[in-house]
């Protein structure tokens, strides 16, 4: 990466350039956010541990990585529409909606594939709805999210009256509480998402054009890509793993709640998108970035806990984290980037 | 991909022959606004074909009809003997014509190899990347340019403005068309910037293909180009051969004080 690209023939002065870039090498790799979050996870972890050696029980990272398949599948979605350009506040609510619409179907009787489907399905319905707002009715992807995050806030209080849906059919709680290879289904289930996401985004002519979109949206559209389905593809994207996440996390409690999401949820995925070092510009970010932004976001909850340190600790300690990132993001771009 | 398609038209004589692009009387207005007037232009194969003029002659909007942005409302655009009308920008390289645009189109976070396939990225089976191959065919075109290139797995966010140029010239050069059109391919350069440009595009004019350049700079035009066609307020005002013209008369073009050609 730190190679200059072109020069003549008979032409000295990029390869001078060249040398001089590669000595930033060693701060690129520093800067790669992975290697610093990899960092803060393990001083977290080792702090909290000599407070409370129960912390690196197995059962408590078992603990951690079930809580962080929750953000980590809803961050799936949401990070490949940031870095396409977009931004989606609505995946807390979408989370609720999925939730609730696999459980009512259980409870009505639906064979759980079914249940899970549909549940899936109300979350791409929701990204179409969000793709619409913005392309039909030119609302900015953060304003059209933000409300379609209200709007869903309101209808799941009313299609439930305001209560739960218990109890979710044994068989379906299974598939959320079951162990394989001493692993958790759910954090299988989050291995497989995320494996299929990285794949898109890294393998496949569509991830290429999200990043080209993000990167560059009048370029992109200039050089004939097809924006507009880009565009829907990532907030169906978005809305279904939104409800995926939703509908595991009714399997792990067994029972579809209309408070299992909010505006916490929301942030805390934004959170995680960013932190994993997305771009809120577009175009840059990993999904391996976001599995290990998710990662620390729930050894965060956790630690507070283990270590009893008040809850409100929590929030300052992810606000400031969260700062950070994107502070270390635009540093990265501007030593990245030429003007 | 073959790059070298017609290397033995001469570059001398543009006149033989028949015109790669042709304009005939073109005209475009904007409501009330006439943006053309009339504009006459034949470019030949193996000929570097400038276009100058001052700001609202009129050239960006006849390259944006060349390249199939805009439709005229009169005149004919005649596309290697046939009229045409072109739709898009996708219409316009089916018939063979690459554009290079004035803010080039690029992504900074992608690497050069990947810029230069955006819009037709290679691929393997019916879903995934052919990464190889996109890097190989973009070492080819460099390559074939005589031009080095350390990597083009380099992201352009890197590179500088002429670096950046020539990637966007590149990627035009794969598409492998006869007609290229450039608009301001050197208003962001520098001197040794401009001359490896001009450089480049001499080279491709050599091989036949023909290259309509619209520029401000008319050092670089003078420098490199074989005929040049002026432009003023929405009409062509004439073509010159580069070679028999000097820099009043096409400045006296520009201005007006020279007037059109077969005008009164």
């Amino acid at each position: 990466m730190s190679d200059a690209a072109i020069a003549t023939k008979d032409d000295g002065r990029p390869d001078q350039e060249a040398e001089r870039r590669r000595g930033s090498t060693l701060t690129t790799v520093l800067l790669r956010q992975e290697t610093t979050l990899i960092f803060v996870i393990v001083v977290i972890g080792v702090l909290t541990t000599v407070r409370n050696s129960s912390f690196s029980s197995r059962a408590n990272i078992t603990a951690i990585a079930s809580a962080s398949v929750i953000y980590f599948v809803m961050a799936c979605g949401a990070s490949l529409i940031t870095i396409g350009g977009g931004l989606d506040f609505s995946v807390g609510v979408v989370f609720t909606l999925g939730g609730l619409v696999c459980g009512w179907m259980l409870v009505h009787g639906v064979a759980w594939p079914l249940a899970v489907l549909i549940g899936v399905g109300v979350g791409a319905l929701a990204g179409i709805v969000n793709n619409c707002v913005i392309v039909y009715l030119h609302v900015p992807p953060i304003i059209a999210t933000l409300g379609t995050f209200f709007v869903g806030t309101g209808i799941s209080t009313t299609i439930t009256g305001g209560n739960d849906i218990v109890p979710l059919p044994s068989s379906f709680q299974k598939l959320g509480q079951g162990e394989l290879v001493g692993v958790p289904y759910v954090v299988w289930y989050a291995i497989a998402v995320g494996a299929a996401f990285w794949f898109a985004l890294e393998k496949t002519r569509f991830g290429i054009n999200v990043r080209a979109l993000g990167g560059n949206r009048q370029a992109a559209i200039g050089n004939g890509l097809r924006v507009g389905r880009l565009d829907f593809a990532l907030y169906i994207l978005g809305g279904g793993t939104a409800a995926l996440a939703g509908v595991i996390y009714a399997a792990q409690v067994g029972s579809g709640q209309v408070e299992a999401g909010g505006p916490t949820t929301t942030l805390n995925v934004v959170t995680a998108v960013l932190i994993g070092g997305v771009s809120l510009f577009g175009g840059l970010g990993t999904i391996t970035g976001v599995a290990v932004g998710a990662i620390l976001l729930s050894e965060i909850d956790n630690a507070l806990i283990v270590a009893s340190i008040p809850p409100q600790y929590n929030t300052i300690i992810i606000g400031s984290i969260l700062i950070c990132a994107v502070a270390i993001d635009h540093v990265r771009r501007k030593r990245l980037y030429r003007q | 991909m073959e790059l070298i398609s017609a290397a033995d038209a001469g570059a001398g004589a543009p006149e033989e022959g028949a015109p790669a692009l042709e304009l005939r009387g073109l005209a475009k207005a904007f409501g009330r606004v006439h943006a053309l007037n009339h504009v006459d232009l034949a470019a030949y194969p193996g000929e570097l074909h400038a276009i100058v003029g001052d700001n609202g002659a009129g050239k960006s909007t006849a390259l944006k009809i060349m390249c199939g942005i805009y439709r005229s409302d009169a005149g004919e655009l005649v596309v290697n003997g046939e009229s045409v009308t072109l739709h898009s920008a996708a219409d316009a390289l089916g018939h063979g014509i690459a554009v290079v645009y004035q803010d080039l189109a690029l992504v900074e976070c992608l690497d050069v190899a990947t810029n230069m396939a955006l819009g037709n990225l290679p691929r393997r089976g019916w879903l995934l990347l052919d990464r190889r191959r996109m890097e190989r065919e973009a070492s080819r075109v460099f390559d074939d340019l005589k031009i080095r290139v350390a990597s083009v797995k380099t992201e352009v966010g890197l590179l500088s403005g002429g670096e950046r140029q020539i990637v966007a010239v590149a990627r035009a050069l794969r598409l492998d068309t006869g007609i290229m059109l450039l608009d301001e391919p050197t208003a962001a350069l520098g001197v040794r910037e401009t001359a490896r440009v001009g450089g480049i595009l001499q080279e491709l004019r050599a091989r036949g293909k023909a290259i309509i350049c619209i520029s401000h700079d008319l050092e670089f035009v003078f420098n490199y180009a074989d005929r040049i066609t002026v432009m003023r307020l929405g009409y062509s005002v004439g073509t010159r051969e580069t070679a028999k013209t000097t820099r009043d008369e096409i400045v006296g073009m520009i201005t007006g004080t020279i007037g059109r050609d077969g005008a009164a």
